[in-house]
């Protein structure tokens, strides 16, 4: 019947975030009965190590929210063309014309509404899906009506949506919550962006979300106008059903800078609007030809990901614990225990799209079968490559590509570079004061050499399509001689010497000393 | 000066401005339905609920069709917690506003919309008369009066409009519109021809220059308008599609179009009634037809084509102008086969008192001049 669009990212955008959203989504699933409804989530320029929002918050929500979420994940990398024209992460217009484009088109009406309000039907018995179900064609908005802070971050459940709703009943009474804000028309009402209606159809026939809004504000009103000129009418919905909008400005959000803020253009986008459409885009809003990724919370979640992948390359442990050391004098043992180790490696590449494909210059071979087999495991698409330069790896895995460095350069999305030995095996005690062996300082050299040329020309050797930095992960790089030539070039930040890892971008660094690593990575110098 | 003098000298201006301020919406008649609403919708935001509610109550009792006044009426009880009185009347207005004829999808956007738009046209003069050298306001003021056949207002805010953003496509086109609906299809043609040098894949243009061209009684120039429109609308928009066939007199086209018109909107009896007419046009197989129970129009239209109601009947039962058109057009379809000059005579009808926006004129014109009228 209908689909909910809703956008945000995983960062912390105003007060409480989690516990706003949550409640939200799992009020808005809990009005839902059609089997076709849906909560569609654009999780907008999240970066692409972190899970998406919904995802980051998943044991909060309920089954049937889970179930009836789809979240789709606009990576930085499409998002980068944008950059330059706005100072927001998360664009309002983009990521709801996303959604549009990939809803459901069984739903008759899309619902735009965001991740702090709580839907009630006036009639208890009535879910959303069965007022909308009964309604003549329209443009359809409610009031928003306000909820104290204390009141929702003190008394809600985030897991019991249908208390939550049954409390907003009581509180509307009580504490006179109800009061309607009419505004000109054809806004009709304040806050008009946290519920508007409209048939899936008329919102195509438009051509969606005027996409030139970037910088934020305005978005609902620029739709109220071009819907109420080709509607005729902007109809309410007020009896049947009440908006409550969860307060959180005590602290302002990122896009909330007083009379500060920067916003769209009123007069061009609300009181000069003169057409419902928005010819310009007619072909691209939504962004029809990109390919976007889609996720859920009910089924092949990033855990099961993560989990099937693991138990490909390690089996469970046989000790209670085991033991390294951080102690000065092993600065130069470089042994490390592997399957402890791959749970990290793989906990900083399962949130990247499954297309991506990952260079891997490394020293053991049982970290490169290990890793191969996670990562197939883990569902990815894209190759492992691996530089002819790095001798003794094997090359009949699959899914692993090898060929000159060089060439492999342009085409690799990730980086890992593994800075163990060789010559350890499985069964030798891990920082126990182990010196390198000729191989492992032969091997290790060509790895140092790759990986400081890959850091500093990583600009200039992207990918043509790509837009963004590509992400560089050190493995076995903490508290050893391997620590300041990885931090000397990646821009990592401080992690515990148990997870063995560190990850990041390359340094941008125009000082000097930034400007003579670069010339010396480069011609490996 | 008395002191009266001067009051009067500093109030004559403002009264003056008063009165120019409310000129624009006086085309209301005293006593009408629509001047009760108006009065209604002013005495509510002085915060008069019970005024409010008897203006109501009386445009009701003039027009109780009259949905903008039911639900501002519905609103007004559910907020005096009259919950369960309201309840029942928001959904009334919904229903009336449903049943109440839409335009043809081929047409732009503003005339494909069902309501009275007296709530709209109220609320926009409040809009204009505060946000000032704005488009918005005047543009969708002017729409809502277009809509309810108040041109010469309409027309009036459109200026307005483009006195704002002069020679701003998207208001001349809405001019042109204006300019048709008050028969000045020249001044109409004008506007269109610039609208469509800076856009000329405006698809809903094409079909407003048509309609004016069509009036002028040049076929082969709207013709050929909507020959464009119909290469500019998608597959999907099979309803705008065979609107536009069945004004330029392509039976064949559109008698496919509105077969699938038909598929998506089986209840809309319009889609029906078209397929039929393009089907006898060109002299394809009877479809079965389903007379809608209840008679509401076209109803009769139907069962005059399934041969349940005489022709007199169906004209009868024309209870406007351009229900009269419609019927006349189709007691010309039906009349061809076995009586060219009574269709000529029925059809001449339709040219001769049928509004030029009609598809009934369009298709009367085409089908005249290919029997050689």
């Amino acid at each position: 019947m209908f689909s909910v669009i809703l956008y945000g990212r995983n960062d912390s955008h105003g007060y409480n975030l989690h516990k706003r959203a949550a409640i939200s989504f799992n009020a808005l699933a809990e009005v839902m009965s059609d089997p076709d409804d849906e909560i569609l989530f654009v999780d907008y320029n999240t970066p692409d190590d972190h899970p998406t929002f919904p995802e980051a918050i998943h044991d909060t929500l309920t089954d049937k929210a889970k179930k009836v979420m789809r979240i789709l994940r606009v990576r930085p990398d499409q998002h980068a063309h944008l950059r330059p024209k706005t100072h927001l992460v998360a664009l309002e217009a983009q990521s709801r014309n996303v959604a549009l484009r990939r809803s459901n088109p069984r739903n008759r009406w899309v619902l735009y509404t965001n991740t702090d309000m709580l839907l009630v039907p006036r009639n208890t018995e009535e879910s959303l899906s069965n007022i909308l179900g009964g309604l003549v064609d329209g443009f359809y908005q409610v009031p928003r009506f306000e909820i104290p802070e204390m009141l929702w971050e003190a008394a809600f459940d985030r897991r019991d949506p249908a208390g939550n709703l049954a409390k907003l009943r009581d509180w509307a009474v009580r504490f006179h919550l109800n009061q309607v804000v009419h505004n000109y028309m054809p806004m009709k009402y304040d806050a008009l962006g946290d519920f508007q209606a409209a048939l899936r159809e008329d919102m195509f026939a438009i051509h969606g979300f005027d996409e030139d809004m970037i910088l934020g504000w305005h978005c609902d009103s620029n739709l109220a106008a071009r819907l109420a000129l080709y509607r005729g009418r902007v109809d309410t919905l007020i009896d049947k059903v009440f908006g409550y909008h969860c307060d959180h400005t005590r602290v302002a959000a990122a896009n909330n800078k007083g009379r500060a803020t920067r916003m769209n253009d009123q007069d061009r986008f609300i009181w000069n609007v003169a057409s419902p459409y928005v010819p310009a885009q007619a072909e691209t809003w939504g962004w029809p030809d990109v390919e976007i990724e889609e996720l859920h919370l009910d089924r092949d979640t990033a855990y099961q990901r993560f989990t099937a992948g693991l138990e490909k390359a390690i089996k469970p442990a046989t000790a209670p614990f085991t033991g390294t050391s951080l102690e000065w004098q092993l600065f130069e043992d470089l042994t490390y225990d592997l399957p402890h180790t791959l749970p990290f490696v793989c906990d900083q590449v399962v949130t990247f799209p499954r297309s991506t494909a990952v260079m891997m210059v490394a020293a053991r071979v049982d970290f490169v079968t290990g890793f191969a087999e996670a990562w197939k495991g883990m569902g990815f698409t894209g190759p492992l490559l691996i530089p002819e330069e790095c001798e003794g790896l094997p090359s009949d895995l699959e899914g692993i590509e090898r060929a000159p460095f060089a060439e492999q350069l342009p085409k690799a999305d990730m980086f890992i570079f593994e800075f163990g030995l060789p010559t350890q095996t499985p069964s030798e005690p891990v920082r126990a004061g182990r010196a390198m062996a000729p191989l492992d300082k032969k091997r290790l050299k060509v790895i140092e050499r790759l990986f400081k040329r890959a850091a500093a020309s990583e600009a200039e050797t992207r990918p043509t399509a790509r837009r963004v930095p590509r992400r560089f992960i050190g493995v076995n790089v903490i508290y050893n001689k391997f620590w300041t030539t990885f931090t000397d070039h990646v821009g990592a930040n401080i992690n515990p010497f148990c997870s063995q890892v560190l990850a990041g971008l390359p340094r941008e660094d125009e000082s000097l000393k930034g400007k003579v690593l670069r010339f010396r990575g480069r011609h490996a110098l | 000066m008395s002191n009266v003098d001067i009051l009067q000298a500093a109030i004559t201006p403002l009264a003056r401005l008063w009165r120019r301020s409310t000129s624009a919406v006086v085309g209301l008649k005293p006593g009408s339905a629509e001047q009760h609403f108006r009065d209604g919708m002013l005495r509510m935001r002085s915060g008069d609920i019970d005024g409010a509610l008897a203006e109501f109550d009386k445009a009701l009792s003039l027009a109780p069709g009259f949905a903008d006044a039911v639900l501002a009426r519905a609103e007004l009880l559910d907020g005096q917690g009259r919950c369960d009185a309201a309840r029942g009347e928001y959904d009334r207005a919904r229903r009336l506003w449903s049943e109440m004829p839409a335009g043809a999808p081929d047409r732009r956007y503003l005339f494909r919309r069902r309501g009275h738009f007296a709530f709209e046209i109220e609320a926009y003069e409040l809009v204009r008369s505060n946000v000032r050298n704005k488009i918005l306001p005047q543009l969708a003021h002017g729409n809502a009066l277009l809509v309810r056949g108040r041109a010469d207002e309409a027309l009036d805010s459109y200026e307005r409009a483009l006195r704002i953003k002069p020679n701003l496509p998207e208001l001349l086109a809405l001019k042109g519109e204006a300019l048709s609906a008050l028969g000045r299809h020249e001044e109409a043609i004008q506007a269109f021809d610039t609208v469509l040098a800076a856009f000329p894949a405006d698809a809903e243009t094409l079909n407003g220059r048509g309609v004016a061209r069509m009036a002028l009684g040049k076929l082969a120039e709207a013709n050929d308008d909507w020959r464009r429109q119909l290469d500019l609308l998608p597959q999907a928009q099979s309803s705008a599609r065979a609107c536009v066939a069945m004004r330029q007199g392509n039976s064949e086209a559109a008698f496919h179009s509105f077969g699938l018109s038909l598929a998506k909107e089986p209840a809309n009896p319009y889609w029906l009634l078209y397929r039929l007419t393009a089907g006898r046009l060109t002299g394809a197989p009877p479809d079965p037809i389903a007379v809608p129970s209840g008679g509401q129009w076209p109803a009769p239209l139907l069962a005059f084509h399934a041969g349940q109601a005489a022709a007199a009947d169906a004209l009868a039962q024309a209870d406007t102008p351009c229900r009269s058109a419609e019927a006349l057009f189709q007691v010309g379809v039906v009349a061809l086969a076995g009586n060219p000059a009574a269709a000529r005579r029925h059809w001449g009808e339709v040219v001769e008192r049928g509004a030029p926006a009609l598809i009934e004129y369009a298709a009367a014109r085409n089908e005249l001049a290919r029997l050689g009228s």
